[in-house]
């Protein structure tokens, strides 16, 4: 019977071609957008967490936040023993730790005047960045501790500052506490990201160069007064909570300040805050989206009235061939959910297919939860089934004499 | 049981809501397993109401209508439904057939209702269509066969389920002459091969073709005679044997 039904009102929906199109096409749109928007929450909400796990989802800033009217003392500075000391009193739960330390100038080179970015590093820092060396080392135990003067600098920077990403072995001269220094490049990397992480990371014009973080001890020719931590990397949440609080505690304590006098920029609990925001914002936009999908609903509903009061003769004319009620109800509620099924299939086609084709053409790779088109699908067979029942019902409660009659 | 229809004391009121009419009165009538029976009377006479009542599309307000030895006066929609598929065969003046749909399909439709098998279907509409003489249009569609035609159609459907009772009401109102007597004589035939056959006409040779002719007139049975000379019926009826 349910085969019947089905083969029916696919008969019924291409007898009548273009308006069983213009009712599922209520149906495509409000489908096709909430698969959209969806898609669209998902793949910003991936490409804002993959851009914090470039930063390493564990990292922190520490910075001063000095209470009382002293203001910034010389023994705030962040010496080499200071970070020999956390080193040793946090062991492997202290990942990493450098003193956030960078320094920015006018670079000249044979290709013009740029704007470089110098940001301390230690050896190990590259384990907790996505970044790959393209050519070249990263910096060793002893580049550090002899403070040699070497920088590793992003392919893009070498590109600007001396034309090719081949660069290393080439030098550059840039201005570091006070003084001239020349920097020889021992390293390329390569960060891979798209043209739209891109657009969400900002758009800098500095070119980026690492070099030692040794240069960047509190001493007396220079400040440091801020930590750039990487706890250890299976931390999260709760663990990851308190072993910021720790530190913060102890390094209050071994600076001899307190602890309000320090704050801290978690990523991790930034990611998660964001992640959060994302993910109420694209289950409010599918929401929108779906409301065209109930408008579509009503087109079917409309269509289906139409529909029982142009086949009343029909109608008549089965129920006395021997359809019971629930025959003709069945009939219609199929031809509806028919038309509502195809119609969400149909948008969900289009929709990826959109989505994937704007997503190869920003070289994006686009999120498409098998989860959101399975409520999707789920939800456009309810909507045809719902907005069905009202005139299914009516043609199914039908006096036969009365339709026979019907002129 | 010899009587196919029973109609005991029965009764339609038609209530309206400022007033109530009388559509039949009374009306007590058997018809025997077999018979050929013409009904007429003018518009208003009752016929078509009766007509909705012994077709099981309506009931009676009182009384009793025994249908195959079950009254069926009490009988929900549903097992209404249910005695029309099984037990009726229409055939109605405007053929009402499901456009969109081949002639087989239509055909096919009261056996869907029957939850016959798809095979079996098919193959009883086609060697029924074939019985009325339709055998090469299986696949048309109803617009594009004549009026005659349709009423094959109508016809072939109406036996689909092997129906003790067939039921024309007005066949041949909707028909020119030739294809009016064509429709009279296959009926003619069904009866012949045992079918029981009734009639709902307004026109006197019509009812000429039957055997026994009830008259109504304002809700009641007029008169009731049995028709001594039917119209007889030339030999080239396509109708093969048929088993009832």
């Amino acid at each position: 019977m349910v085969v019947e039904n089905l083969k029916m009102a696919i008969a019924a929906l291409v007898a009548n071609k273009m308006r069983s199109f213009l009712t599922m096409l209520g149906i495509i749109i409000g489908i096709g957008s909430v698969i959209a928007i969806v898609a669209i929450g998902d793949t910003v909400r991936r490409i804002v967490s993959s851009i914090y796990e470039n930063f390493g989802a564990t990292q922190s800033i520490i910075y001063p936040n000095f209470q009382d009217d002293s203001g910034y003392r010389l023994s705030d500075d962040f010496t080499k023993d200071d970070i020999e000391t956390l080193k040793k009193v946090f062991g492997n739960q202290l990942a990493y730790i450098d003193t956030n330390g960078s320094a920015s100038g006018d670079v000249k080179t044979r290709m013009g005047i740029n704007k470089v970015t110098l940001t301390g590093a230690d050896y190990n820092f590259i384990d907790f960045q996505s970044f790959k060396i393209t050519s070249g080392r990263f910096f060793s135990q002893s580049d550090i501790k002899q403070q040699r003067y070497v920088a590793v600098i992003e392919d893009t920077a070498a590109l600007k500052m001396f034309g090719t990403e081949n660069a290393t072995g080439r030098t550059f001269r840039q201005k570091l506490n006070g003084a001239l220094r020349e920097f020889l490049v021992i390293g390329i990397y390569h960060l891979d990201i798209s043209p739209v992480q891109k657009l969400f990371m900002g758009n800098n014009q500095s070119v980026s160069a690492y070099i030692p973080s040794s240069f960047f001890y509190g001493n007396d020719e220079s400040t440091a007064f801020s930590l750039r931590i990487f706890a250890d990397k299976s931390f999260k949440g709760e663990k990851l909570a308190r072993f910021n609080n720790d530190f913060i505690e102890y390094l209050a304590k071994m600076k001899n300040r307190k602890k309000e006098d320090y704050y801290i920029v978690d990523v991790g609990a930034q990611m998660s805050q964001v992640d959060q925001f994302l993910g109420g914002v694209s289950v409010a936009m599918g929401g929108i989206a779906a409301i065209s999908l109930l408008v579509g609903g009503i087109g079917i509903m409309n269509i289906m009235l139409v529909s029982v009061t142009e086949r009343t003769r029909e109608i008549g004319t089965r129920k006395a061939l021997g359809a019971t009620t629930g025959d003709i109800l069945t009939q219609f509620l199929i031809e509806s959910a028919v038309i509502s099924a195809i119609g969400g299939t149909i948008g969900i086609i289009i929709a990826s297919a959109g989505m994937s084709i704007v997503g190869a053409l920003l070289k994006q790779s686009v999120v498409i939860k098998p989860v959101a088109v399975l409520l999707a699908v789920g939800f456009s067979a309810v909507v045809g089934i719902f907005f069905g029942i009202y005139p299914a019902q009516k043609a199914a409660k039908r006096d036969p004499i009365e339709c026979l009659r019907y002129e | 049981m010899d009587e196919i229809i029973i109609l005991e004391d029965l009764v339609k009121i038609y209530d309206t809501g400022a007033i109530k009419v009388l559509g039949l009165n009374r009306i007590n009538l058997s018809i025997k397993r077999g018979e050929f029976v013409a009904i007429m009377g003018h518009s208003g006479s009752g016929k078509s109401t009766l007509l909705n009542i012994l077709g099981c599309l309506d009931r009676p307000t009182l009384g009793h209508y025994y249908l195959d030895g079950v009254d069926v006066a009490d009988m929900t929609q549903d097992e209404l439904s249910r005695v029309r598929n099984k037990k009726i065969g229409f055939v109605f003046q405007s053929f009402n057939l499901i456009s969109r749909m081949t002639v087989l399909k239509n055909v096919e439709v009261p056996m869907i209702y029957a939850k016959l098998g798809p095979a079996k279907r098919r193959q009883k509409a086609a060697e029924l269509l074939e019985q009325v003489g339709l055998g090469a249009r299986i696949n048309h569609e109803p617009n594009e066969l004549s009026g005659g035609q349709r009423q094959r159609v109508a016809i072939a459907r109406a036996l689909a389920n092997d129906p003790p009772l067939i039921l024309a009401d007005e066949p041949t109102g909707n028909l020119d002459s030739q294809a009016s007597v064509e429709i009279m004589e296959l009926f003619a035939k069904l009866h012949q091969n045992g079918s029981t056959v009734v009639v709902v006409t307004h026109e006197d040779n019509i009812a000429e073709y039957t055997h026994r002719i009830l008259t109504f007139k304002d809700g009641v049975l007029e008169s009731d005679r049995i028709n001594e000379s039917p119209t007889p019926v030339s030999d080239n009826v396509g109708l093969g044997s048929r088993k009832s």
